[in-house]
């Protein structure tokens, strides 16, 4: 596989493989390698297998190997640094490196007419920021045709398919050096003249594959004096392509910006292996090299006259780079010697050149191909990957650090591990959601989602501002399948739209949430978040609240108490509404809560101290209080721990039972059992003690809450 | 003179013997047991304690020999007791017993998601060397995402369609979901001085169709250490440290080259698991120009870092064919793990 997730970004992206196959059939494999083809330039007497395993270790992936006929096709994959390889020759230097073997790279001389190319043409470049270098050459009354089988075969072996002689050697050039080239039918150039600019908005473009594109001035063309002729790097135009009644052609060798012809690829959704290559910038030098390669060979496989010289607009851009090489410095950085010879020998067969004499501190100037390379650390990147990583010893002894687990990190373990506890599933869920999902309003914000583009998955484009609907969904899910419970949590961000953006800070908060969602009612899922805000350390008070996505009464906002500032919101929990329910194809009850973690951060990192357990029984004591209907238990419950003296000796309180019966207790009154255990630090409680103790609570519940003890 | 003649004492312990040995043997129960032993060896009132009684109304030259044949009846009628209540007791035991092959009661344990138990397990190992994990927003700006680690404006990886982009008001700056964790790495390295060893994790995107190997959201664990004099030579050794911790046993590392903006060299690096070479993640030395663009001076530091594809692994060491699995919720899928 390509690039699956989580390799470090932009080597090459899978996307790119994807559109390309689905634009250019064929186009997935980006270079292929014909083992013949590569024969012409060196030879490496070794079997194919060690040949690609050596190019791998050095930096060129390989995908697939596979035979065609009697030739051998290797897909690499060439990182987007190495234009050069993204042709035969390049790779051939490559190979000859690392096998130590001469390169030989053909000298190609047209025979040239004594008719200059510019009696034929004239060539101008109206912007140069998108072509700063342009050239044309000419050749007259050729013979189009089939091409022979060698070239044919070399361009099968490859996956391009023959068109006929003059494309095809365009082609086959393009796949030695890297280099795009174009072949026009001269005599479709209207006006005998070229000129190379960015497109106009509106302007339209039938190209080769005799289709229509209508162009913006973010893309560039060759225009003719009517108009487009081929979008520049991309594909040329169905007007002047070559045809058997082709007689003279044009031939185009230049370069062309690579913001701009990948705007026009991707801006149109046409990418070719000429824009794939302009976006990564082939070498400059090739322009010239191409355009008499490719002259040559046309000459050859189609006859004609080639006129003298190329008319030529711009010029051979991008300088050459000087870099100063220390040789320690490729010790400091791989962490293993290479000896300054070596180091030589590499840079040479790469194409460096050294500028003068040197011993420890060495001038380097780099090839025109090369120019990913402009520092001394990427010299040092030449030399480690032709000496071989496998240099680099694995056994180095790293040593220990004390570290320590943030604050954070607890808290999400700690809170993961309470609701594992009691037997929920941790979910994974999306944090890009569909507009549905966004409906109901967040608990955290009153602001709307931010979209972003593209979507995530279909219709899913916005930043969830809580995680409730996507832990219902994946509930509602379990129940579809039959899956033993649906009860999920999840550890994970909200993103909220911050009000104003003041200054400096983030534009959007980001909110860490634990969002639960479990079978059964109200009661579940609030034991649920006490539980994990117990154990976090924090002192919460549940307020009656209403929230979109739970039954209206049946839903609390947690509030968590502060010692130095105003109470904060930290959480709400409730019933799930049965219109939410039906939504996710739940029945009920339903409960789920969410809490922000964020807010809820265990603090400081000192672990708490103990209260020895008391040595002392307990005394265990029921009441059944008879209260108003409408009474809130932690009132009750405040009333019973504001009693004076109860709170030291309180070890528990429990609600044990509650009922309602209109003729024993009267009309809007209930009965709660309360189980109350007391238990001193200091002394038994005497059965004196704890009447006292229970007749405090009864007279504090009665004044507090109206309560009146029953029986 | 005694009152008790030895050989009258020696009768009636003999014959107090006999008769509970046989009381005791003849019990049918429970009841019938300790029915027998209050008469033979009750505390108070038992036989057993009448004829110790006895022992005061011997001949002082009778008494150890009186007081030997006392405790040896005791020993026999003690054994005899403990024997018979065993025997009782084993009736009982069988006809209490139950299938010991019944279910237990059940109980319902929750499950860790098996994305956070790879990340934590590479936190764990991380941390005995010293790296300690952070976190930062998923929501960045362009200099976090892209300038800072030597992504510049004409890079294809900043093409609008490799990028979640938010939707922004005419103007405002460009934000969008991070596309890799090194984010994290430039905002701690912004904030903090050398040495420095970090690990930061957690969800990155890019846009992807959703396949058996591909998700547009996935999970990132990276490493940075930076320190002087760091060298190749130590990111090999991390990783091995990392690669052998994790896979148990001497597993090794290989490095191919690679490129990446943010450091050079940049290389590929794959462990060997299960008998073959896995691709796992991209490392390198830190570009020079990210630890300038940080405020860090090259000359006097350098680091490396590395980062590693969580769904990727987790699918491995867990046989998920089909890493879409990882976010269905499945209830079934997350309790196997």
């Amino acid at each position: 596989m390509a690039c699956q997730p989580g390799t470090l970004p932009y080597r090459r992206r899978r996307s790119d493989r994807l559109r390309l196959l689905l634009l250019i059939p064929g186009s997935e494999r980006l270079m292929i390698i014909s083992t013949n083809w590569l024969g012409e330039y060196v030879r490496w007497d070794s079997p194919v297998d060690e040949l690609v395993r050596r190019l791998l270790m050095s930096g060129l992936n390989h995908e697939a190997t596979w035979e065609v006929g009697a030739d051998t096709a290797v897909d690499i994959e060439v990182t987007s640094n190495r234009p050069d390889c993204l042709g035969h020759v390049g790779v051939a230097r490559e190979v000859a490196v690392l096998f130590d073997r001469p390169l030989h790279i053909p000298d190609p001389r047209p025979v040239e007419a004594a008719e200059p190319a510019s009696s034929a043409i004239a060539v101008e470049i109206v912007d140069p920021d998108v072509c700063p270098h342009y050239t044309a050459r000419v050749i007259r009354g050729v013979r189009v045709g089939k091409s022979p089988a060698w070239l044919a075969d070399r361009l099968r072996t490859i996956g391009i398919e023959p068109v006929n002689n003059v494309v095809d050697v365009t082609n086959y050039v393009m796949m030695e050096c890297g280099q795009p080239l174009h072949a026009f039918d001269l005599a479709k150039v209207r006006g005998g003249r070229i000129s190379v600019r960015r497109a106009r908005d509106g302007e339209t473009f039938r190209a080769i594959n005799h289709k229509d594109y209508a162009l913006t001035a973010g893309m560039a063309v060759i225009a003719d004096a009517e108009g487009p002729v081929a979008l520049a790097g991309v594909m040329g135009g169905a007007e002047s392509e070559i045809a058997a009644d082709t007689v003279d052609v044009l031939l185009e060798s230049a370069q062309f910006a690579p913001l701009v012809v990948r705007a026009a690829a991707r801006g149109l959704v046409l990418m070719s292996a000429s824009s794939y290559r302009f976006e990564r910038g082939p070498d400059p030098a090739a322009v010239d090299w191409a355009s008499r390669r490719a002259a040559a060979l046309i000459q050859e496989l189609a006859g004609g006259e080639v006129l003298s010289g190329v008319v030529e607009a711009g010029s051979l851009a991008g300088g050459r780079a000087t870099i100063d090489l220390r040789a320690a410095r490729v010790e400091e950085v791989l962490g293993v010697p290479v000896s300054a010879g070596r180091q030589a020998e590499i840079l040479t067969g790469l194409g460096f050149v050294k500028e003068a004499a040197c011993s420890e501190r060495c001038r380097w100037k780099a090839p025109s191909w090369r120019r990913d390379v402009t520092r001394e650390i990427d010299l040092v990147e030449e030399i480690a990957r032709i000496e071989g990583y496998d240099k680099v010893p694995e056994d180095r002894p790293i040593h220990a650090k004390p570290v320590e687990q943030s604050a954070r990190e607890r808290t999400i373990r700690v809170a993961g591990e309470v609701l594992v506890a009691a037997g929920m599933c941790e979910a994974m869920t999306r944090s890009v959601v569909s507009e549905a999902f966004e409906a109901t309003a967040s608990p955290w914000t009153a602001r709307p989602p931010r979209r972003v583009s593209p979507a995530l998955v279909r219709g899913a484009d916005r930043l969830r501002r809580t995680l409730l609907p996507s832990l219902l969904e994946a509930c509602g899910h379990n129940r579809a399948v039959g899956a033993p419970h649906g009860d999920l949590f999840e550890v994970a961000r909200a993103y909220l739209d911050r009000d104003g953006g003041t200054g400096n800070a983030s534009p959007l908060e980001e909110p860490l949430l634990v969002s639960l969602v479990t079978g059964g009612a109200y009661a579940k899922a609030k034991g649920l978040a006490e539980g994990v805000v117990r154990r976090l350390g924090g002192a919460v008070v549940f307020r009656r609240g209403a929230f979109d996505l739970f039954t209206p009464g049946r839903a609390a906002e947690i509030v968590l108490e502060r010692a130095q500032a105003e109470p904060v919101r930290v959480g709400v929990v409730g019933e799930v509404a049965h219109g939410v329910l039906s939504r996710f194809g739940l029945e009920g009850p339903v409960s789920a809560a969410e809490l922000r973690l964020d807010l809820l951060e265990i603090s400081g990192s000192q672990p708490r101290k103990l209260v020895p357990p008391s040595e002392f029984p307990a005394v265990q004591r029921d009441l059944n209080l008879v209260v108003d209907q409408g009474l809130a238990w932690a009132e009750l419950e405040r009333a019973i721990r504001g009693t004076p003296g109860v709170e030291s000796v309180l070890e528990g309180i429990a609600l044990e039972q509650v009922w309602e019966d209109a003729e024993r207790l009267g009309a809007g009154k209930k009965s709660l059992v309360v189980g109350l255990r007391l238990r001193s630090q200091t002394g038994t409680i005497s059965s004196d003690d704890s009447k006292r103790l229970v007749d405090g609570i009864v007279a504090s519940c009665g004044k507090a809450c109206g309560a009146v003890l029953r029986g | 003179m005694g009152t008790v003649s030895l050989e009258s004492f020696r009768a009636d312990v003999e014959r107090l013997r006999a008769e509970a040995v046989a009381a005791f043997a003849a019990a049918a129960d429970e009841a019938g047991l300790e029915q027998a032993r209050v008469e033979f060896a009750g505390a108070r009132s038992g036989r057993l304690k009448a004829i110790q009684k006895l022992l005061g109304g011997l001949d002082g030259a009778d008494r150890p020999e009186a007081g030997r044949l006392f405790n040896e009846a005791k020993g026999t009628i003690t054994a005899s007791l403990d024997a018979a209540q065993a025997r009782l007791s084993g009736a009982a035991a069988e006809a209490a017993a139950i299938d010991v092959t019944l279910p237990g009661e059940p109980f319902r344990l929750g499950h860790v998601h098996p994305i956070t138990q790879t990340i934590r397990r590479v936190q764990e190992i991380m941390a005995r060397l010293g790296f300690e994990s952070v976190d930062g927003p998923e929501v960045e700006d362009q200099w976090h995402n892209f300038e800072a680690l030597a992504i510049g404006a004409e890079h294809p990886a900043r093409d609008p369609l490799d990028n979640f982009y938010l939707a922004v008001a005419k103007g405002a700056d460009p934000l969008l979901l991070r596309s890799q964790t090194s984010t994290v790495q430039i905002r701690v390295m912004e904030q903090r001085k050398p040495p420095l060893r970090i690990v930061s994790l957690g969800r990155v995107y890019r846009p992807d169709t959703a396949d058996a190997t591909h998700y547009p959201m996935f999970h990132q664990v990276e490493g940075l250490l930076v320190e002087p004099g760091a060298t190749m030579a130590d990111l090999k050794g991390v990783l091995r440290f990392l690669a052998s911790s994790f896979l148990g046993g001497d597993v090794h590392v290989r490095f191919r080259p690679s490129f990446f903006p943010f450091t050079e060299p940049s290389v590929e690096f794959d462990m060997e698991w299960g008998g073959r070479w896995v691709e796992m993640g991209g490392a390198g030395m830190v570009d020079p120009a990210v630890l300038a663009a940080v405020g860090y001076d090259p000359a006097e530091v350098s680091g490396f870092a590395f980062g590693l594809g969580v769904e990727r692994i987790a699918a491995r060491r867990y046989g998920v064919a089909d890493i879409r699995d990882f976010y269905r919720n499945d209830v079934r899928f997350l309790e196997q793990f």
